[in-house]
């Protein structure tokens, strides 16, 4: 496997504000890692930083190139979702197909019309005549029509129904992605990407709390439930989080062998937002 | 490189559409003008029957060449005043609609630079914009001729005669095509200004872009009682080093002036080698060019989250 950004030691001022701060990591391709961050943690910044939208301090090198100096370069193998009122309001459907097919190098027209088949969408119509939900449908549409390395998702579904939402990832699986192709997403619908994810990175006030393959997160994070004397004795091995539910404590434990928790209680694998809320709270303490 | 650039022009043209709607319109306008007038003009028949007797037998082609191409440039006055609106309007939205309405997270999605971007709302400034306007010129002209011939014929007159071998068509439009290409780059550095202010600005580009060119000439003249900022930047508007040898004074002078083709050529008062030699017009060609990259720069290294 070979990696496909490579962040070293990168940071964002803005101001005495610092919105990143001194950021490591590493992404493979092939991957779908979810970025997940409270407001104002600094993940649009990161991903404006990877995306070439704005400079930083530190390497950062996506695909091999410098975003920021090689922006038009590098723009010809990521797609990049923002949030759903990013399309401009007096461009025509069609139109928008016509300036991307000649902009872009890896668009597929046939394979954007096909796609928009399977929508309520006509290629007369307005951006502006649409509902928020079919703008994104389009702009999924147009984005799955790029042959891309990465696609940068930065709340795709932001201010869409369930049902919407639930397609919308449906769509990206099944349509697009494989082993050539990698995704990075930002949301703060954990429960709803969860399950699609490889690899999962935490980020609260400009650093990484955790960045993890899925895989590993099970292996490394342990939920007891517990109560009475075992509780207190769960609790001796320092959890690093503890809520009570129908009069049990729920603790979750990191990097604690099983066989030391098992027999305090029953063990799960907790969800990643309980483990991210652990991990944030943990880190502001 | 040139397919980019067209796709670039074109989205222009989309989203701006009175880029080509306002000169349709006044076509229009124009066009109605003349067929009015071409009707009313039926209740002074003996008159008219009179001058079209004149102008055929008596007037030379020289003063029929005449009439046709003032009626030609003056019937052109109202496009050029809305090319230059238009130019103002265009320029200062043309860098800030799309950071109002977030839609430049989408442009700069896709693999062009903020150069291109920049160069390309630059050239429909300075080319789609006026390319327009003469082509609508143009068109209104040939209308007008067809209309005012189909009328002289039903008069009796010899449109063949009067209209058609007395308008001088090509020396006109090459006269009209220089004017307004040379009026383009003349004005220039506005244009920059414009872009730079339409890039920069966060809200109301209009006032930035015109505060201080109505402030700095006022504070000059309070402060160092003088108007060199005024002369520069106002009196350019009125300055254009293209026209040469109009002695207004000799046209309005019958015992001087001397109708002859040349005199009547709009062609022959154009001089471009002064034009092209004019140090004003280089140095506005070159803060032009500043202003452009200044908007570059805003729109690249500008953060707006």
């Amino acid at each position: 496997m070979t990696s496909l950004v490579s962040a070293q030691g990168v940071s964002k001022q803005f101001g005495s504000f610092t919105a990143v701060d001194n950021v490591n990591f590493e992404i493979e391709s092939g991957r779908i890692l979810g970025l997940i961050g409270p407001n104002g943690a600094g993940k649009t910044t990161l991903l404006k930083a990877l995306l070439g939208l704005t400079d930083c301090e530190g390497q950062l090198s996506v695909m091999g190139l410098d975003p920021f100096k090689q922006r038009k370069k590098l723009m010809q193998n990521i797609c990049f979702i923002a949030d759903v009122a990013v399309l401009p309001r007096w461009i025509k459907v069609s139109q928008l197909l016509d300036y991307v097919e000649a902009i872009h190098p890896n668009f597929s027209r046939a394979r954007a019309e096909e796609l928009l088949q399977q929508t309520k969408i006509m290629a007369r119509s307005k951006v502006k005549e649409l509902s928020k939900g079919m703008v994104t449908q389009l702009h999924l549409s147009i984005i799955m029509s790029i042959d891309a390395k990465l696609l940068i998702l930065d709340e795709p579904t932001l201010g869409l129904d369930i049902i919407f939402r639930k397609e919308f990832y449906a769509n990206l699986l099944n349509d697009y992605f494989d082993e050539e192709r990698t995704i990075l997403v930002t949301t703060h619908q954990v429960e709803e990407i969860e399950n699609l994810l490889t690899d999962v990175m935490f980020i609260d006030e400009g650093r990484i709390l955790l960045d993890s393959p899925m895989e590993a997160l099970a292996e490394t994070y342990v939920e007891v439930l517990a109560s009475g004397e075992n509780a207190d004795k769960a609790r001796g091995l320092g959890p690093i989080s503890e809520n009570s539910l129908f009069g049990k404590s729920v603790m979750i434990f990191e990097g604690v062998a099983r066989e030391h928790l098992e027999k305090y209680g029953e063990l799960r694998t907790p969800h990643v937002a309980d483990i991210f809320v652990a991990k944030v709270k943990g880190a502001r303490q | 490189m040139i397919t980019h650039l067209l796709a670039l022009l074109k989205r222009e043209i989309w989203e701006h559409r009175a880029i080509y709607v306002t000169p349709i319109a006044i076509a229009g306008i124009v066009v109605l003008g003349t067929l009015t007038a071409l009707m009313f003009a039926g209740d002074f028949a003996k008159e008219l029957d009179v001058a079209m007797f004149g102008a055929q037998n008596i007037a030379g082609e020289t003063e029929r060449r005449a009439v046709l191409s003032g009626l030609f440039f003056g019937s052109s006055g109202l496009f050029f005043l809305a090319l230059g609106i238009l130019t103002v309007f265009y320029s200062l939205d043309s860098l800030y609609a799309e950071r109002k309405d977030k839609s430049i997270l989408f442009w700069r999605s896709l693999p062009v630079t903020d150069a291109e971007t920049v160069v390309s709302k630059l050239l429909t400034a300075l080319v789609v914009l006026p390319a327009a306007t003469i082509v609508a010129v143009m068109a209104t002209h040939i209308m007008n001729l067809i209309l005012t011939s189909i009328w002289v014929s039903m008069k009796g007159g010899d449109a063949g005669l009067l209209i058609w071998g007395s308008v001088s068509l090509f020396s006109d439009w090459l006269s009209l095509l220089i004017i307004v290409y040379a009026t383009a780059i003349w004005m220039s550095p506005f244009i920059g200004w414009f872009l730079f202010v339409s890039a920069y600005s966060k809200r109301s580009p209009f006032m930035l872009a015109f505060l201080p060119l109505v402030a700095l000439p006022m504070l000059e003249g309070i402060f160092m009682r003088s108007s060199e900022f005024a002369q520069v930047v106002w009196g350019r508007l009125g300055s254009i080093p293209i026209y040469s040898g109009i002695d207004l004074e000799s046209l309005f002078d019958e015992d001087r002036f001397e109708l002859s083709d040349q005199s009547l050529s709009v062609l022959s008062y154009l001089d471009i080698g002064h034009f092209l030699s004019s140090p004003a017009m280089w140095a506005g060609v070159v803060i032009c060019g500043l202003l452009s990259f200044g908007a570059i720069y805003v729109r690249r290294f500008r953060d707006d989250s």
